[in-house]
This record gives C-alpha cells, sequence and structure tokens, in this order.
C-alpha cells in the first residue's frame, strides 16, 4: 500500500513480498517436529535474543540512540515477575504470570522513560557511556538490596504461565510462546518504521536539529524510542524469568547488553532478517558447540588431537617452557563456547566489521548506503 | 498556512564577546519578499537561527503575526509557520528524497494522537517551570501511547493521511523539479537537486514565513535562473512570506520587493532594491573603505 516503502522489501528469490514472511514462521513451526529438546532450548534462547535484538533495534537502528544499558530493561522485566510471583520473594504477592506480564512491560517502559529523561540532550559517546552505566546501577541494586531483590541468593520458583488447565512446560511449548511473542515484537516494528514516527526516529538519526526545524518533537520522539525498546526488553525479562525459573543478579551483567548489541550489529541495523542471523550465530552456534552430539561428533577427531600434541610436543623440546597440550577432541566445543568464545567472537566481530560493515544481512536502505559509499559523495549530506 | 508577518524589534545575538547581531530591528509584512544581505560574516545566517529556535536571541523580541516567539523551541516554531533550508546542505542524507519531504509533513499527518504543543514562552524561571510542566506528562504520554497505538493499527484515517502526504510529497519535487527522483537517497543527488529538495522539503511544512539561506550558492548561471523562477512560483503559489539570503546581487535585486543590509550584525539599510543599490553606506560596505583600504594596505 505504501508506495514509498519499495525500498524495506530485500528481493529474495522470486517470492512475492507478502508470502515470505508466513512462508518462513511456518516452516520454524515446524522445526519442533523435526528436533529433539536441546535443540529446541537453543532455539527458545536464539527466540528471547530476536525479541530483544529487535526491541534494542528500535533505540539503535531506527532512532540512532547508541545504548549499552540494554540489560537494565531486561532485568526490570525479569525481576518484575520474579518478585512479583517467586515464594522467596520478599514480597510474596504470589501473582498470576499474565497479570504481571503487562505489569512488567510497563514497569521497564518507565525505567526506559527514566532512563531517557537524563540523557535527551546527549549524543553519540557520551549516551552509549551513560547508559552503560545505568546497565551497572541497576546490576548493583539487585545485587545490594536484599530486601527488595534477596540479594545474590535470587529468587526461584518463579510462576509460569498456563491457559486453564493447559501450562507452558516443556521446551515446545516455550518455543512457539516465544516465536509468538517475536512475531508480534516484529510486527510492531515494521509497522512503526513504516509510519511518520518511523520516520521520525530516522530524521533525528541524520540530523536532530534540522529534524526538529522540520517541526519533530526529539524529546518525544527519543523518549518513545526508549519507551518502546525497554518494553521490548522488559517483555524479553519477564519471559526469560518464567522459562528459567530462577534468577540471580549474576544473569543481568554488562554481557548481555553486549550480546543484544551484536546480534544488532552483526545481523545488519535495522534488519529484521539481520537479527534473526545475528542472533543465531551468537546465541544459538555456541550452545550448540555445547551439545553431547557435537562432543560425539568431535570425538572422532581424537587422530587429529594426537597429531596437533605431536607438533606441540615437537615445539615443546625446541623452546624452553611447556605450552601445554590440547584437550580430548570431544571437549573441544565446550572449551569453545566457554573460555575462547570471546576470542572467536570478537575475531568474527572484526571480520564482519571489516569484510561487510553493513552487517550479515543489511536492510534494503543500509544496502544502498554502503553501495554508494564508493562513489564520491556529493557535497552536502549533514555538515 | 496562510502569509505571516515577521516583526523584528532590537534583536541582538552576542556569542562570549562576540556581537553577532545588534539593535536589528525590521518588520516584513505578510506575504513579501524580503532580501537580506551582506558581506560575509554579516550576521544573516545567525539571525535565521535565532528565528527558528538553533540560538536564543541574547536581546529583543522577534513577533509572528500577533505572537512573540522567540526563545521557543525549534519545533513548535516550526509548526507555528516557520520553515527553512541550510546555506551548507542539511539533508536527511540517508533517506530519500521523498522521505525528506514526508519528514516536512510530519505534523500533518495525524497518526491518532496529536503533537503536545506548548507555544508558551518559558519564563525566567525556567527550572521551576519544567518541574511544573511535568503536570502535563500524563496527557504527553496518553497522547504517545494514542499515535503509537495508530502507527501500528493502521486505522483508515491513519492510511489516508499518510496517502495524501505521499501525494503532497510527489507534488512538491514535481513543483520543484525532482518529479521521478522520489527514491534517490538525498545523498545521491547532484548538488543542484539537493538545494531544490531542501526547498521542497521546507514547504512540505506549509510555513507562513520560509527563510532561504542562499539557495543559488554554488549554482551554474541556468540553475539560478531556475531557483530564481521557482522562488517567484513560490510566491505566487504558497502563501507565505519569504525572506532571502542572497550573495548574487541579481538574484536579490530581481525578486525581492524590499531588502535589509547586514554588516558586522548591525542594519546598515533597509529599501526597495534601487534604493539599496544607491545606498552610500552599502557600497561602502561592500567594496567601500574597507576595500579600498585593504588595496592600500597592499600596495607600497
Ligand atoms: N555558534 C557560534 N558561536 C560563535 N560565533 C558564531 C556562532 N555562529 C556564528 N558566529 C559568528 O557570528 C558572525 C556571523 O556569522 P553568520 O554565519 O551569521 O554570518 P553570515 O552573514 O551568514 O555570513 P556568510 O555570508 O559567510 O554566510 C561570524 O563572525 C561568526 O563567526
Ligand atoms: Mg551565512
Amino acid at each position: 500500500m505504501n508506495p514509498i516503502r519499495q525500498l524495506g522489501d530485500t528481493t529474495v528469490g522470486r517470492l512475492p513480498a507478502a508470502a515470505r514472511w508466513p512462508l518462513f514462521l511456518a516452516l520454524v513451526a515446524m522445526l519442533p517436529f523435526l528436533l529433539s529438546g536441546v535443540w529446541i532450548q537453543m532455539l527458545f534462547f536464539v527466540g528471547l535474543f530476536i525479541v530483544l535484538g529487535l526491541g534494542l533495534n528500535v533505540v539503535v537502528g531506527f532512532a540512532g540512540l547508541l545504548d549499552l544499558g540494554y540489560v537494565a530493561f531486561f532485568a526490570a522485566g525479569a525481576y518484575s515477575l520474579g518478585i512479583m510471583t517467586s515464594p522467596g520473594s520478599p514480597f510474596d504477592l504470589n501473582m498470576n504470570f499474565w497479570l504481571v506480564l503487562p505489569l512488567g512491560v510497563l514497569i521497564a517502559a518507565s525505567f526506559g522513560v527514566l532512563l531517557g529523561l537524563p540523557v535527551l540532550p546527549l549524543r553519540g559517546d557520551y549516551l552509549a557511556i551513560v547508559t552503560l552505566g545505568f546497565g551497572e546501577i541497576i546490576r548493583l541494586f539487585l545485587v545490594n538490596r536484599e530486601d527488595v531483590t534477596a540479594g545474590s541468593q535470587g529468587l526461584s520458583a518463579i510462576a509460569r504461565p498456563g491457559i486453564g488447565s493447559f501450562r507452558i512446560e516443556t521446551f515446545t511449548h516455550w518455543f512457539y510462546f516465544i516465536l509468538v511473542a517475536a512475531v508480534i515484537v516484529g510486527f510492531i516494528a515494521s509497522r512503526l518504521r513504516d509510519s511518520r514516527i518511523g520516520r521520525a526516529w530516522e530524521a533525528i538519526r541524520e540530523d536532530e536539529d534540522v529534524a526538529a526545524a522540520m517541526g519533530v518533537n526529539k524529546v518525544k520522539y527519543k523518549l518513545m524510542a526508549f519507551a518502546i525498546g525497554a518494553s521490548v526488553g522488559g517483555l524479553g525479562g519477564v519471559l526469560y524469568a518464567s522459562f528459567i525459573g530462577f534468577i540471580n543478579p549474576a544473569a543481568f551483567s554488562l554481557q548481555v547488553s553486549i550480546d543484544v548489541i551484536a546480534v544488532v550489529i552483526i545481523g545488519g541495523m535495522g534488519s529484521t532478517p539481520g537479527v534473526i542471523l545475528g542472533s543465531l550465530v551468537l546465541v544459538g552456534f555456541p550452545r550448540i558447540l555445547q551439545f553431547k552430539a557435537t562432543a560425539d561428533f568431535l570425538s572422532k577427531f581424537e587422530w587429529l588431537r594426537d597429531g596437533l600434541n605431536g607438533i606441540i610436543a615437537a615445539a615443546d623440546t625446541v623452546v624452553p617452557g611447556s605450552i601445554g597440550r590440547l584437550p580430548a577432541a570431544s571437549e573441544w566445543g565446550r572449551e569453545l563456547s566457554d573460555d575462547t568464545r570471546f576470542i572467536i567472537f570478537g575475531a568474527l566481530l572484526v571480520a564482519i566489521m571489516v569484510l561487510r560493515p553493513e552487517g550479515l544481512v543489511p536492510s534494503r536502505r543500509r544496502q544502498l548506503e554502503f553501495e554508494s559509499d564508493d562513489q564520491p559523495v556529493p557535497a552536502g549530506g549533514a555538515a | 498556512m496562510t502569509a505571516a508577518a515577521l516583526s523584528v524589534r532590537d534583536l541582538g545575538m552576542q556569542f562570549e564577546g562576540l556581537s553577532a547581531l545588534a539593535d536589528v530591528s525590521m518588520e516584513v509584512p505578510a506575504g513579501e519578499i524580503h532580501g537580506l544581505i551582506g558581506p560575509n560574516g554579516a550576521g544573516k545566517t545567525t539571525f535565521f537561527n535565532c528565528l527558528t529556535g538553533f540560538y536564543r536571541p541574547t536581546a529583543g523580541e522577534l513577533w509572528l503575526d500577533a505572537q512573540r516567539v522567540d526563545g521557543l523551541p525549534t519545533h513548535v516554531l516550526s509548526a507555528l509557520g516557520v520553515s527553512r533550508t541550510f546555506q551548507n546542505i542539511r539533508l536527511f542524507a540517508n533517506m530519500t528524497a521523498i522521505e525528506n519531504v514526508l519528514v516536512g509533513s510530519h505534523i500533518h499527518i495525524g497518526v491518532g494522537g496529536t503533537d503536545v504543543l506548548t507555544a508558551r514562552r518559558p519564563s525566567k524561571y525556567a527550572a521551576l517551570e519544567r518541574v511544573l510542566s511535568l503536570r502535563g506528562a500524563p496527557r504527553a504520554a496518553l497522547q504517545g501511547v494514542v499515535e503509537l497505538a495508530g502507527a501500528v493499527g493502521r486505522p483508515p484515517a491513519v492510511r489516508r493521511a499518510e496517502a495524501e502526504a505521499v501525494n503532497t510529497a510527489r507534488r512538491l519535487l514535481g513543483a520543484v523539479g525532482l518529479a521521478g527522483k522520489e527514491n534517490v537517497l538525498a545523498r545521491n543527488l547532484p548538488y543542484g537537486d539537493q538545494r531544490r529538495l531542501e526547498v521542497a522539503r521546507a514547504l512540505a511544512t506549509r510555513p507562513g514565513l520560509l527563510l532561504l539561506d542562499e539557495p543559488t550558492a554554488g549554482m551554474n548561471p541556468q540553475e539560478s535562473a531556475a531557483m530564481v523562477g521557482l522562488i517567484r512560483r513560490i510566491r505566487d503559489e504558497f502563501e507565505t512570506t519569504v525572506v532571502l539570503i542572497e550573495h548574487q546581487m541579481r538574484v536579490v535585486m530581481g525578486v525581492c520587493e524590499r531588502i535589509t543590509v547586514l554588516d558586522y550584525g548591525r542594519k546598515i539599510a533597509e529599501g526597495t532594491p534601487a534604493e539599496v543599490q544607491r545606498d552610500t553606506r552599502v557600497i561602502e560596505a561592500y567594496l567601500g573603505t574597507r576595500a579600498v583600504k585593504e588595496a592600500g594596505d597592499g600596495s607600497p
């Protein structure tokens, strides 16, 4: 309907645009019939980070506000549910999940506005630093205010949702639950992007003073972006807490913020397929490395380990001091996903930023932007 | 919007020690094309920045029709009808031509809610007032939610408003000579097209007072002739007052009904093109004493 959005559609094959998403979702919905439990659990986390990524994308991708404290809203949602439903919480309210869900989203949204107000005049790097601090403040609050959050002891037996007598319990149930959440969030985000709100965000990202001169109330739209992003973060938090059933402050470290922003950037800012792929690579892959099936598969490479260890042993005799030996091949996957994970992903991140700075699946617009970087840009732009 | 009358009273703009504008007064009646000229650094762009809320004037008053508008935030001034282009082109470089124009239409696309517009000027007790103005916060939040719901739900009214805005944008792009370039990224347009796109974007806000900052800068003679034609058409087809900053005398003398001359932040002359051209102070400012003195310094 909207003639100006011909841009937004990436052309994948010859499928008509309207059929692509339903088809993709139908295929995804069949996965539980094909895959075993651990895979579905892995996909739940992928779905969770897709939800979070889509939310943060509104703030970072659409409005251009670099928010490094996204974990704060995730925590707000999770702790809303924890505090209001866990029997171990200082206020054991024993509330129903469905009641807390909108409450948690609302609470997270108010945190978003709360963070948004003081940082309104800040731009770029300054904004990033302040939001980073905000995330840390929330984590410290969780650790130190034991009278509210039960501190590092954590909250357990958090409520799970049910519909009538049906309870959402198994990995498969949760998989569908997160799928529905992701579809709703994705739909909302795309509708917002194609509205005057989305254009106002983009204009603010490009040049906020000029946007204001064109009638855009930048205070309002920046707060709106923060609120939307925070609500989605809160939603993710509620779902995560309910799925896991136990939360403590350790789960809400800076690492979560970094993971979500990496999902957004690696996938390609502003692009939904990018967020999906980013989440698969950054969240799905490390979990796959930890599977027993992966360990079994890798154990076939014991000969390779022996060979490499032989070379290392040879090197040891030449070079003074011992280098150590490779662990059993079946352990490689786990080792990779634990300690070495950060090195690998750091390298991956650098590689992607060098080779494909627009992200793995850039939005059509970003693609245009990066393509035209190769040509001499006519004078002008945001001067 | 109907053309607005602009009244400037003793306007002053002081930058730590440097007085960029001092005691500037002028009256621009509704519907006039008014020229603003002066040597480099005279304070012309600063004047526009004061009018659009980019700078807050340090002295004097600005009136738009019967409303005092100095000190109002930029987006409110825009809603009151003040729109502008920029000397150093400032398009939304990574948005398409039509999207740039649609941002200009922003406040005319109702999305279920309306913008909260407090056209009240902040008082001296700004900090206190900011706290008190939280009174309006629930209403603003509610309207924000309504607007979000409108954008997500896309009821017929929103679809209609959006479609209308797209039509208007196409028409405006056609009017400035950019038909067929709707979906080109602004940064990829040739220089002259970028200048024209800025004009289309400014017109999309439906201005009552249009401020054009050197719209022909860097253009070749044919392009600037086309721009002059465009400015005339704007006067005829859009109801708006125009203030035009311009260095090319041919353009200023050709389209402006009256002209104000600034030099070192002060108004040194005002009148019809013919009067201004004869004014000795203007001649001096442009090529008079200073130029003569500089030439004198250079010679042995
Ligand atoms: N933000 C600012 N801070 C300090 N000084 C400023 C600022 N903006 C403008 N000035 C100074 O005010 C004076 C007037 O500048 P302005 O840009 O208004 O000149 P102008 O008449 O538009 O000149 P030009 O024809 O070169 O565009 C200049 O001396 C400039 O350095
Ligand atoms: Mg200037």
